[in-house]
């Protein structure tokens, strides 16, 4: 970055929202003295309420790390994060908990669900611990199964079940969605149902969403793509429209 | 070393908890066979090594009064080896401070001196008695070590009314009295109880019984007929008031020893098999479990092209080390419990020497066959892996039962949370079954040790509360008119009196037959009481005898039967009676007539030969020092010593075993416990963490993989209660022990203190569970399965 790219803590193109996510000088290093790894460096960010991220980058760049302090799962070396008023920098683990269960819906590659539970369950399960959870039904119909209800993980398609995933995210309508590689294991066709989810839940539901992917191609989908490399970001992105996940190639 | 066995000794270390607790159960197995059997075998070599160095005589045969020139007679009878003649005589012991009268026996040594030729002495210190010394007496060890007698000190004794004193120049064993009591009683009282060995001249004196023997051992040739022998003793005897020769089988030390060593070997075999049969089961869920929760390792391996034997060596290897290790552990604490407990028969049996005997092949038996049944276990597993397509097997189980319907109902409108652990449960029936099984056969090993109390309390208030009232039995030098009660009534102290006639009897019913005492009661006894299978108190029809249930069982003979009733004094006459009545007994074997006709029976007046007291407690000291200077006083037994000399020995045999099964239970509910949880959290961490990654506290994570194992917990308890009972149950109706009836009494505090014990061991694996899943790697949840 250093001036030859633009600051991350730059207001984005798209708008005037103020930031939710903010980062500041954030580093996380694992191990100590010759053996210790960097895997961010000096980082420097803004995330505005309602934006859809894509964290773009090789292997070891940093983008897990920076997914995971910003969903209150490790906490930095040195530097602030702040999602809000709420400090993750230093926050203890109920704190993060706290955090997390309040505010945060994530998705993973493999999409963890509870296989003795069926979608629906699967769903409530997620909206029995929410303040204010929308119906099962109707997150299950946001991401397109409202005709699954009472399958099991073991009689979905890998397709269907991170969909039911996606849904468990959002059931609580979370102010954030983290999402990291989640069509990392599924073909394009299915991957595209994915991206619709997580595309109609940022802008139905209003959560901010970041997803971590290799594939450059979903960057059309984002707001902003965040280029990431040795711990730092080395380029952002700024589209002017949102590719829908019907429109992606890859 | 090859990279698969490099994998398994790391798998040894990860698995440290897992491998501890299943060689744990390995080592609970192995330790109990080794202690019961070890224990067993030593008894049993200890007893055959003593036998045979001290010749122990093989048929036993008491007389009033015989002369010395019938021994060449009888050393004619065919079959007859060896014949001895001897004299012996009850004794009252002048023990100064004895709390309650010091009984004894004196038994003669040759005249010739040194040992006799039958039941050698093994002397401890000293040496027999001179010849010519006839005031040196050998004490039995037994005595010796409780009141600490040393050669040189000096003991009275009333013989025939006489009092003589002794010096003691030795201390001995007996291969006759290995285990000694007063006559009737079936426990050991060492302080109370003395055995005198001094020469023949002494005792004959004292007993007027110069040139005749009361007492007659002999061994047999081989090949002889023991009935063929005794038979034809009864015959030359009977004129010289023979009391009826007999086996060692009725010989009472042997017969205790028998039936303790048939006990143990009913213990050694049942409680054994029982705990090892659950620790093998165990063995192969756990064990079998942990190789399923590795299914997609063992599937990588397959589709990296490992033929399945290396891959099924590699696992048995694991439980090699697995077993090795518990095998290790079992037989050194198997060895350390059986020498303990061998400990705690020293008192019961006095042997010179009674080393703890473990032969090699019982711990290697034992390990082989944990090994075999834990391999079952894995092979079992292992195969139903290996049997899947390679590609299914990389991809994590999914549990059969959990796609279908049936399945999609249960909790019904209860929360998601709480349909996970209930969907958990009845996903997979068989392995929650099994998990259940395996906590409530953790009930019955902590009850087993526990309900001996219990039955011995139930024991104590039975005999002592219910049926023998009486505070003391007086046993009189020869049977006394019945106005002797009326003179022991107005003793000072004595509450209330009743006279009894004890006579020798063998009876016999088809080819079974069995020497016992059989007691006269007088009508509406109240100090001893007969009392039947519900408890009430049977009045004795005056046309037959009472057996007690199991005296019947082991005659073979029900109420109404008849057996034939061989009185072995006096006139030595048979008569045939119909069993009138069952009693119950707890201790010994009773045979019980109304008193009248039992004097009737023997033709003679109404006589007595002992009395049951009731006495005032402030009164007791006193009275025990006028009954011990009665001449006409043989023994006083008081059951407040036998009460104590009870709790004393059998409490702390009790004790060990109670302590023993007890750690063995903690170990068996930790194991299954712990290493379900292990397992479940092996399998499903991947779904907690991403659980906790959602918002989800420890605590609420903890409870849903924990909650499964609650429920199992909740359910498998009262189970393992009802089969304790019927261990319980099964593992008394295997003893075969004359000397006492255990009833199969379980106190609800019993039961309580096991489930809470095995709910203890639940929380603590739970707890432990616990704080791995506290631990539980986040971040990892994020990032696919590898």
């Amino acid at each position: 970055m250093d001036g030859a790219v633009p600051s991350a803590g730059d207001p984005p193109a798209t708008g005037g929202a103020p930031p939710i996510f903010v980062a500041r000088a954030l580093c996380k290093s694992y191990g100590s003295g010759e053996a210790a790894v960097h895997a961010l460096r000096d980082l420097d960010l803004d995330i505005l309420q309602g934006e859809f991220v894509v964290l773009i980058g090789p292997s070891g760049s940093g983008k897990s790390t920076l997914l995971n302090i910003l969903g209150g799962l490790d906490t930095p070396s040195s530097g602030r994060a702040a999602w809000r008023d709420h400090e993750l920098a230093g926050a203890d683990e109920a704190a993060l908990t706290a955090y997390r269960r309040e505010h945060v819906g994530f998705v993973f590659q493999s999409y963890n669900l509870i296989p003795s539970l069926t979608a629906r369950e699967n769903v409530e399960l997620v909206a029995e611990i929410a303040r204010d959870p929308m119906r099962a039904e109707e997150a299950l119909a946001l991401v397109g199964l409202s005709h699954r209800l009472g399958h099991f993980p073991g009689q979905l398609s890998g397709g269907e079940q991170q969909r039911v995933a996606v849904a468990r995210a959002i059931v609580k309508r979370p102010d954030a969605l983290l999402c990291d590689e989640p069509t990392g294991a599924l073909d394009v066709e299915t991957g595209k149902l994915v991206l619709s989810a997580i595309s109609r839940a940022n802008r139905e539901v209003g959560a901010t969403t970041v997803v971590i992917t290799h594939n450059a191609a979903i960057a059309g989908m984002a707001d902003r793509v965040l280029h990431m490399g040795g711990g730092r970001i080395v380029a952002i992105e700024a589209n002017r429209r949102r590719l829908s996940p019907e429109e992606l190639v890859w | 070393m090859s990279m698969l066995d490099r994998k398994m000794l790391r798998d040894v270390l990860a698995l440290r908890g897992q491998v501890l607790t299943i060689a744990l159960l390995i080592g609970a197995g192995v330790a109990v066979l080794v202690m019961s059997v070890g224990t067993f075998l030593s008894l049993r070599g200890a007893q055959q090594t003593f036998y045979a160095q001290s010749h122990f005589a093989e048929v036993f045969a008491e007389v009033k009064r015989a002369p010395r020139t019938l021994l060449p007679q009888i050393a004619e009878i065919p079959g007859v080896a060896i014949v001895e003649g001897r004299v012996t005589g009850e004794a009252r012991v002048d023990w100064p401070g004895a709390e309650v009268p010091v009984a004894g026996r004196i038994v003669s040594l040759p005249l010739a001196g040194g040992q006799p030729a039958l039941n050698r002495l093994r002397l401890l210190v000293g040496r027999l008695p001179e010849p010519t010394r006839h005031e040196e007496a050998v004490i039995h060890a037994a005595f010796a070590e409780a009141r600490r007698v040393r050669p040189g000190e000096e003991i009275a004794v009333i013989l025939n009314g006489r009092r003589q004193s002794f010096r003691i120049v030795g201390i001995a064993h007996s291969p006759e009295f290995v285990f000694t009591s007063r006559p009737g009683s079936p426990l050991p009282d060492d302080r109370g109880y003395v055995l005198l060995f001094v020469n023949e001249t002494a005792v004959a004196r004292a007993f007027d019984m110069q040139g005749a023997f009361s007492e007659l051992v002999l061994t047999l040739a081989p090949g002889a007929s023991e009935p063929a022998v005794i038979a034809e003793l009864d015959r030359l005897l009977q004129p010289w008031g023979g009391r009826g020769a007999h086996g060692r089988r009725d010989q009472p030390s042997h017969r205790f020893l028998e039936d303790e060593l048939a006990e143990q070997r009913t213990l050694a075999v049942t409680v054994p098999l029982i705990f090892f049969g659950i620790a093998a089961f165990l063995l192969n869920v756990v064990l079998g479990r942990m190789v399923e929760a590795q299914r997609e390792q063992v599937a990588a391996l397959k589709a990296l092209g490992y033929p399945s034997f290396p891959i099924a060596a590699h696992y048995a290897k694991f439980v090699a080390v697995v077993c090795g290790l518990g095998a290790a552990l079992g037989v050194a604490a198997g060895a350390w419990m059986g020498e303990g407990m061998l400990g705690n028969y020293r008192p019961f049996f006095r042997f010179p020497e009674m080393p703890y005997l473990l032969p090699a092949w019982l711990p290697l038996l034992a390990a082989a066959a944990s090994f075999a049944f834990a391999l079952l276990g894995v092979l079992a597993a292992l195969r139903r892996i290996l049997r899947l397509p390679a590609a299914e097997g990389l991809r994590p189980p999914r549990p059969a039962a959990l796609g279908a319907g049936a399945l999609g109902s249960v909790g019904g409108r209860l929360s998601a949370r709480a349909k996970i652990p209930l969907r958990g449960l009845l996903g997979r029936p068989i392995r929650t079954g099994l998990t259940m099984l395996g906590i409530a056969l953790a009930v019955p090993m902590v009850v087993l040790g526990l309900f001996w109390w219990d039955a011995l309390d139930s024991m104590v208030a039975l005999q002592f509360d219910r049926i023998e009232r009486g505070d003391a039995f007086v046993a009189l030098t020869d049977p006394r008119p019945a106005r002797a009660v009326r003179e022991m009534a107005r003793l000072p102290g004595v509450l209330a009196v009743e006279g009894q006639r004890i006579v020798p009897v063998r009876l016999r019913a088809a080819q079974r037959s069995h020497l016992l005492a059989l007691s006269g009661l007088p009508e509406g006894a109240t100090l001893r009481v007969p009392r039947d299978a519900d408890l009430r108190p049977v009045q004795i029809p005056r046309e037959g005898v009472a057996l007690s249930r199991r005296l019947a069982e082991r005659l073979g003979v029900r109420e109404g039967d008849r057996v034939q009733v061989e009185v072995l004094e006096g006139a030595r006459r048979s008569h045939d009676l119909p069993v009138v009545a069952l009693v119950e007994d707890i201790i010994g074997l009773t045979a019980l007539m109304e008193i009248g006709a039992l004097n009737r029976l023997l033709r003679e007046d109404d006589l007595i030969s002992h009395v049951a007291l009731r006495v005032d407690p402030l009164a007791a000291q006193a009275l025990w020092q006028l009954l011990a200077e009665r001449p006409r006083v043989a023994a006083t037994s008081v059951k407040a010593v036998w009460l104590r000399v009870f709790d004393e020995v059998i409490a702390r045999m009790v004790l060990t075993s109670a302590v023993i099964l007890t750690g063995f239970g903690i170990i068996i509910a930790v194991g299954v416990v712990y290493n379900s949880a292990r397992v479940a959290l092996q399998e499903r961490g991947w779904e907690m963490a991403s659980l906790r990654v959602l918002g989800f506290t420890r605590q609420e994570v903890a409870r849903l993989l924990l909650g499964e194992l609650a429920v199992a917990v909740l359910i498998a308890v009262p189970l393992g209660l009802a089969l304790a009972q019927g261990f319980v149950a099964l593992i008394l109706g295997a003893r075969n022990n004359e000397s006492f009836d255990i009833p199969a009494t379980i106190s609800p505090a019993t039961f309580a203190t096991a489930a809470l014990v095995v709910l203890g061991a639940a929380a603590a694996s739970a707890i432990v569970v616990r704080r791995r899943i506290d631990r539980l790697d986040l971040v990892a949840a994020l990032k696919a399965r590898e």
